[in-house]
């Protein structure tokens, strides 16, 4: 099974998807319309750029800082959380997920990809 | 609001910190100054604060197009890195505008080591109530 597939079964995610890098691909399931999803998969890519931006700067002013390379991160919204490990992304409803299990699933499943952005 | 020292006692809080919204340190509690000093946070709070900004943009423009609701205001962030995360939050403030007050508190953000971090306990410090006057 894929990570989004997997992603998918577990409780409180109501939509998870992956986009490529460089812009030109996204693919993903759940309760979200095609063009939400590729919006999603737009401002997911552009915060993991500048996180990755970030993170090179962070690296240059202190060597072997363990933030970098960032390898994802998350937004605590009232109802709902988005999790981005990667170039995967999730979404999850507070009320019935664990945001500790999916960020811990996610960061297992992902800890072999590259950090190059390509 | 969690105080810098309820942060430090979260496991694996390696720093807690305060900073303005335009991102300027304004106080921390270090526990390993060889891994993390000063310095290093003051940048990390500039970044954190941008990250918080363009969160709540984007919270802000899904909600209106999408038409759904629940991911704003932006409560945390969090920057998953390689060994460490930094969690930041905003909540506080939000409380002190939906109580109409034109001065807000600082954000306030802890770094924690990954293999010992729960997201979870570090978000329900954050987001504890004060306590009544």
């Amino acid at each position: 099974m894929s990570i989004v597939t997997d992603l998918l079964a577990k409780p409180g995610v109501i939509a998870a998807g992956e986009y490529a890098y460089r812009g030109d691909r996204f693919s993903y399931r759940g309760a979200l319309s095609e063009e939400h999803a590729r919006m999603a998969s737009i401002m997911c890519r552009a915060t993991t750029m500048g996180a990755n931006m970030e993170g090179r700067m962070l690296e240059v002013f202190q060597p072997r800082n363990g933030l970098s390379p960032p390898r994802g991160w998350v937004v605590h919204g009232p109802d709902y959380t988005v999790c981005v490990m990667a170039n995967v992304f999730c979404m999850l409803d507070n009320a019935s997920g664990s945001i500790n299990n999916t960020i811990n699933f996610m960061a297992q499943a992902l800890a072999k990809a590259s950090s190059d952005l390509i | 609001m969690a105080t810098l020292d309820e942060l430090m006692q979260l496991p694996g809080a390696m720093a807690a910190f305060e900073f303005r919204g335009s991102g300027e340190l304004l106080e921390q509690r270090i526990a390993y100054p060889e891994r993390i000093n000063e310095s290093t946070l003051d940048l990390l709070a500039h970044m954190c604060a941008a990250n918080m900004s363009i969160a709540t943009m984007q919270a802000r423009g899904w909600e209106k197009v999408t038409h759904m609701k629940g991911f704003y205001p932006i409560q945390e962030f969090t920057l998953v890195g390689f060994d460490w995360s930094v969690v930041v939050s905003g909540l506080d403030r939000e409380r002190f505008k939906d109580r109409g007050k034109a001065s807000l508190p600082p954000f306030t953000g802890v770094v924690l080591a990954n293999e010992k971090a729960d997201y979870e306990a570090a978000f329900a410090t954050m987001e504890k109530p004060e306590p009544a006057p």
